[in-house]
Parts: structure tokens; sequence; C-alpha cells
């Protein structure tokens, strides 16, 4: 059995063991540019002596694990030769590279923000500095979906 | 702004309804089988307050001649502490528990009370005999006064310290107004001597007396507790470590000091306590988390240090609720055990993650001058803006003087020990790790007659829930919720069977693999510390990913979503509990016994 299919079985046993629905699942959209392409990523904590690993300042420390199909050859989507995963700040203006995509399982880096897009771009390098091609797929972390209650009928009568 | 307009629409709202507003009463739950004598911890003895409705100030400083406390005065119709910015839902504004409020020391003068002191070293031989007495005293917090509980007079408890594998007898005397027993957190002792009402022993009655034999295996730090409404006796001070010294030299690195930290929280509004619930709990759902944080029961703890001071720290969350993130101003960060045993490998942190009755032992090097605080960093969630929040609450300080250490452990401190002892003792395990789960648990809760608007919030917030609330976000829906509405549950997989009702029995000596599975789409999921009485357990992997670097641990944090492996060296013979750790939880059903049965003494099932 090769490394990657051991990692990949590993991750669909985890996934039966573990459910899907939870606070570590992020459904992965596609774009114009690709709409063959398909995956869902994991949150999982990154390894610590605490189970729990989280920052100095209390943000949580993720690897992300992507499960991609139908990506077809960057290189028909122009000049690309990669598919890179960014965790992306939800203003947009920071994007932290996570590492190289691929069809099957993907272990990129640690994701260390408290809400975030993930991102998956075709780019010209798998170590880009910057993003430049276009996204593939997308998603939101689960604390993303966070929402205000600021307007709801529950605190009718405060001050909005 | 808006909370300028919050606290006027709250000032015009006419204070008789704020404070006779109707409670909402819950239909009685009735007992459930097997916990009859466990969860009938209802309080005894004392006064209900639940009519009164003069208030006045609980400071017993200053020379003045007021002679009530806290618990004279005692009623649930003050406010909680919300969040910076979050209101409260206005359909929860004017109710309150479904409870008798309870403060330690009704009718008693506090002048009466000693004022509480440090806590003292107890050094201990094989053999020797310690007094150990839970009584009322006075402890200042942040300059006013309060009645609460400490053993021998001294917050925290005495340290007892011990040599391993020697055993002790404590003469323990209650003199508090409430049932009570001790616990002793983590130690692999006869099952007669664990502590806990109607599972081991009965409850020992105010001003009763009971006689404990404490044998200790294992090195390291654990802590006593009572086994009996620790949402109030926890929280209000009883508690104390025990340090155990390994008989093996050189165990751990040398170092420049040693200091044991009790982390703590309570909960504060103005200078009054907020009262407990006398028939049963309150804060249900989260357990309570104090808004002033504690070190060693004072809220600014302070140690000094020379210049490239390597210190080791004993650490042991002993709150209620709350998990810390605990750093020390920078300073680099070794952590080398937790709660039974070292690590296999010691490693480098940069903050320690300590949920409630964890320990970890850390070494922290001090390379320059300078104030280094001591802080808890979380990121807490506001429901309402549907935002986070970096908090930081300074719990201490480390002032480092420019003069150099008298020894320099530096190189020491730079090296990362491997502990091939404790890869010996568990190396015999690993053969277990890859089989079949034994047992499984689902972690649950299940909730009735909440108030209206706590479970419409409930019922839209729904989208994300964190892993790990390291703050109360929604007091008041927790402060109104009651250990009789909030049912927390530990489900047995194969049976169905809940909580008390769980009937397992396994072999002594037998390896026991424990999947633990925390649901996040119950109601009001949430992280659970899962403490397993009387064994060392590892945990072998989290949501399916193997732990690389073990240690023997009594508790384990189960973030909400998460599936964790738990293997279970059932080596003591008893009947020993497997509970949340969340003192809130505990009193809300969440927990079980796990009889492990001596070989030859009847089949193993």
């Amino acid at each position: 059995m090769t490394g990657a299919s051991w990692v990949g079985r590993t991750l669909l046993l985890a996934s039966l063991v573990c459910g899907t629905d939870g606070p570590f699942d992020i459904e992965l959209f596609n774009t114009p540019a690709s709409p063959t392409a398909q995956g869902r990523a994991r949150l999982v904590f990154a390894e610590s002596p605490f189970g729990v690993a989280v920052t100095a300042d209390g943000r949580a420390s993720y690897d992300v694990r992507i499960d991609a199909s139908g990506l077809p050859d960057p290189a028909t989507l122009g000049a690309f030769s990669s598919y890179v995963a960014w965790a992306v700040t939800t203003d947009l203006t920071q994007w932290h590279r996570l590492g190289r995509v691929a069809n099957g399982t993907s272990v990129v880096g640690h994701a260390e923000l408290n809400k975030f897009l993930l991102v998956i771009t075709a780019e010209s390098s798998p170590e880009p500095r910057d993003h430049s091609g276009p996204t593939i797929l997308h998603g939101t972390s689960p604390s993303g979906w966070l929402q205000s209650f600021l307007s709801h009928p529950l605190f009718r009568g405060l001050p909005p | 702004m808006f909370r300028l307009l919050c606290a006027v629409a709250l000032l015009a709202m006419p204070a008789s309804a704020q404070r006779s507003a109707p409670v909402k009463k819950p239909p009685a739950m009735p007992d459930m089988p097997g916990m009859r004598g466990m969860r009938d911890s209802s309080i005894g003895g004392t006064r209900d307050t639940s009519t009164r409705r003069k208030r006045a100030t609980s400071s017993v400083d200053g020379g003045s001649p007021m002679v009530m406390t806290d618990a004279d005065m005692a009623e649930m119709a003050m406010p909680v502490p919300m969040p910076k910015g979050m209101p409260m839902i206005p359909g929860l504004v004017g109710l309150t528990p479904a409870v008798t409020s309870f403060l330690p020391g009704a009718g008693v003068d506090p002048r009466s009370l000693p004022l509480a002191k440090a806590s003292r070293l107890a050094r201990l031989r094989n053999g020797d005999t310690l007094d150990l007495t839970a009584m009322l005293v006075r402890r200042i917090i942040k300059g006013h006064s309060y009645v609460m509980y400490a053993f021998n007079g001294q917050s925290p408890g005495p340290l007892i310290r011990v040599p391993q594998n020697a055993s002790i007898t404590v003469r323990f005397h209650n003199r508090i107004d409430l049932p009570s027993a001790v616990h002793w957190h983590g130690v692999r002792l006869d099952n007669r001597y664990d502590g806990v009402p109607g599972l081991t022993q009965a409850e020992v009655a105010s001003g009763k007396d009971f006689l404990y034999t404490v044998h200790f295996p294992d090195a390291g730090i654990y802590w006593y507790h009572p086994h009996v409404r620790e949402d109030i006796q926890q929280a209000m001070g009883l508690f104390g470590n025990m340090r155990v010294d390994a008989a093996e030299p050189g165990y751990y690195s040398p170092v420049n000091r040693e200091q044991t930290l009790m982390l703590d929280d309570i909960l504060i509004n103005g200078d009054t306590l907020i009262p407990f619930g006398k028939e049963r709990a309150d804060y249900a759902l989260m357990g309570r988390v104090g808004n002033v944080l504690l070190i060693n029961g004072e809220p600014r703890y302070s140690l000094r240090a020379q210049k490239g001071d390597v210190v080791r720290f004993f650490l042991t969350n002993v709150a209620s609720s709350r998990t810390f993130n605990l750093s020390f101003g920078g300073a680099p960060i070794k952590v080398i055990a937790s709660d039974v045993s070292r690590f296999e490998r010691e490693e480098r942190v940069s903050s320690v993650v300590i949920a409630p009755a964890e320990r970890y032992i850390v070494e922290v090097r001090f390379d320059r001058p300078g104030r280094f605080a001591i802080v808890n960093a979380v990121q807490s969630i506001n429901h309402y803006l549907g935002e986070f929040t970096p908090e930081v609450d300074t719990l201490g300080s480390v002032a480092v003087a420019a003069e150099p250490a008298a020894h320099d452990f530096g190189r020491q401190f730079a090296a990362l020990r491997t502990n091939d002892a404790v890869s010996r003792d568990i190396a015999p395990y690993r053969k277990y790790f890859d089989k079949a789960p034994d047992k499984t648990l689902t972690l649950t809760v299940a909730t009735n007659t909440l108030p209206l608007a706590t479970v419409q919030f409930m019922n839209v917030d729904t989208a994300y829930f964190a892993p790990v609330e390291w703050v109360d976000g929604m007091p008041d829906m927790n402060w109104l919720s009651t250990a009789r509405q909030v049912r927390w549950i530990l489900r047995d997989d194969a049976t169905g069977q809940e909580n008390m009702n769980i009937d397992w029995h396994v072999a002594q000596r037998s390896v026991v693999k424990i999947r633990i599975f925390n649901d996040p789409k119950s109601f009001h999921p949430m992280q659970h510390p899962i403490h397993l009485h009387g064994q060392r357990m590892l945990v072998i992997a989290r949501d399916g990913v193997a732990t690389k670097n073990l240690v023997w641990k009594d508790t384990a944090l189960i973030p909400v979503g998460s599936t964790v492996d738990l293997m279970v060296d059932a080596s003591n013979p008893g009947v020993w509990m497997l509970h949340c750790h969340i003192a809130e939880h505990l009193e809300a059903g969440m927990m079980m016994a796990i009889h492990v049965d001596s070989v030859g003494a009847g089949a193993a099932r």
C-alpha cells in the first residue's frame, strides 16, 4: 500500500468514525473555472501535548486535510502547474498558503485563523508567494457560519 | 452607545419586575434508577432565602457593625455579569433560576471566622497521619471579604508532599455546613477510600469524621477535593495538591525553583458572591465560569526570580468549568509531565491548555530581567454579534531581577529529554492500540422546561459550536439553567443506557479501549473533561489521528465534535466513577461507574 493510499484509507476511516457534520468540516464549492471539481475539507487539531492545539493568544491551530476529486490537469486552465490551498481572512486581505492540493487526499499546513475561507487556486508553482491564478474550489470554516443576532426578533426591544 | 441604551432600558424596568418576576417552576424530574443516594445532593440545614427582599452590603471589612454574611442575604434577584457588548435576551430579564439560593456560612458571624491562610507544606512519610478539616473561613479577594471554605484554614489546602509508594492516614473532619467527603484525584488507591458518597462511602455529615488511607503508587502532582456538590464546595475553596516525589533519582531535570499553582476562577458581581443553587446546581448548561481568575486563591500571584532561572511549575486546574490557555509573558515553556506520568518526550510549547482537573508540569526559563505576566489568553465568542473577541486575563507575574541565577540550568532546559522509562512502561499496551473499541460512549445533553427565550436562542444559534468554549458567552441563559432542567448524558452506544444506568464490568488487569464521541448536534454541545477514578489511561488517538507522544492521564478533554480513544489500564479493582469534571455537568448527571472485577472474584463481562 502506498503512503498516499494509506493516508487516504486512514482519513476515510477517520471520517466514518468521526462523522462529517461538526465544527471541523468544510464543504468546498466549485467555480465556473472548474465545474468538475469537488471537495471537502476537515480540520484536525494540530499535534499538541494537550490534545487541543491553540496559539498563545487562543486561536485554534488545525491541520487542514482536503479530499478533492475532478481536478483537471492545471495546464488545461492556462499557464498553471499546481493547485494550492490558502487560508484567507474573511475580508480577503490576508492569504496564508497552506500547501499543494491534488486529487485524492492532501494534508496541507496549519490554519490558525478564527474565521477563514479555504480557497484552492491554480498556480504556476506549488509554492507561490502570492495567489494569482483562478479559484477552483472554496469553502468557509465552520466558525465562519457564526451569525449576528443584532436584528433578530429575540432581541426585539433592544436598539440595533 | 448601545450598552448605554441597554442600561437605560434595564434601569427603566420597575425594580419589582426584576426581583419578583414569576419563576418558571419545572415539573419534578423523577430520580433515575441507580442514582439514588448520589444525585440526591440537596443541601440540608440551610435557610430558605427565596422570599427575602432586603439586601445589604456583604462587606465585613472596615469595622462595620454588619454581621450578616453573603449567605444571609443570598438571593437570586441580582443581574449576572454579562460580557462586554452582550445584552441579556429581553425574554430572560427578570427571571431567576428555579432554586433556593445558597452561600456558605448562613447565620454565622463572619468575625468569628479565621482569615484564610496561604497553603502550607505538609511533608509526610510513609505511615504518617494528617488531620484535614474542612471549615468555614473568611477570604479576602480584591479587597472584599467573603465567607468561604478551606481545608485546615488554608487556601488552597495543605500541599501534601509524600514519597512515591508511601501510604498515609488522613483523619478528615467535616466542619462545614454541608455533607462532604474527600476524593484523592488521580491517585490509584484502595477503592474504599476514593471518597465518592453513594458509591464508595457514605457522605460525611457536618460535624462528623472519616478515616482515609491513601497510597501513592505514582509520582507527580495530584489533588484532593470533595465529591459532594463540587459546584459549591470546590468553587468555595475546598481543594489542595498532593505532590508525590519519585523514587527514581533525576526524575526531573534540575531547576532553580519549583512552584505549585492551582488555577481557579470565582464568580463575583461587584463585591458579592453569586449564590449557588441549594437544591441543585445552577449554571447547568456551561458550568459556573468565574469572572475573577485566581492562582492559589489570589487574583495577583507573584514570584521573584533571577535572570536565567528555570522554574518548574506544577499546574492544576481546579476551576469548575474554565479551560485555561496559560502562558508566561513569552518566556519559553517546556512541558514535561501530565496527570499520572511524564511524557515520553519533553516538548516546547507556546502556551499550556489545561482543562478542569487536569495537571501539567512545565518548566519555564526567564532569560532576561523584567516582568513576565502570567496570562490566560483565549478567543471568546460573542454569540450576539457572531464574532470572536480576544480576551487576555492576567493572573500574576514573575519579576526577574538582573542578577544572574545562582546556578545556570540553561543547558538542561535547552535539552528535550526522552523518557525511555515511560515508553517502556507503555510498551506492553501498544499491541492493544489497534483493536476495536471495547466500549463506546456518546456525550450529549437533554433539556426540559428551560426558559422559552433560551430555547429559542439555542435553536437558532446552531450554525457553529466551538470545539472548546473558553468563556461563558451567554451567562444569562447559563445562570438560569439548573440541574433539573439540564441532564448531561454519557450514553453507552451498545445498550442505549445512560449515566448511572450503564453497567460496565471489566476484569482486573484487562486493557480496555473506550471510544468517546462528543456529539456536536445536541441542544447545547460543549467540551467535556472526562475523568476516570482510580485507574490510569492513555489518550491513544483523537479524531482518528494517533497520539505520537503518550502520557498517562486520568482526565482527558473531549472537544465538541471530536472522537477520542482512551486505553484504560484497568489494574485497580473496585467500582470507579467516570464523569465529566465540569462540576455542574456532574451535578446534572454526567457520571457512570465502571466495575473493575478482581480476577477470581467474579466473571468479567
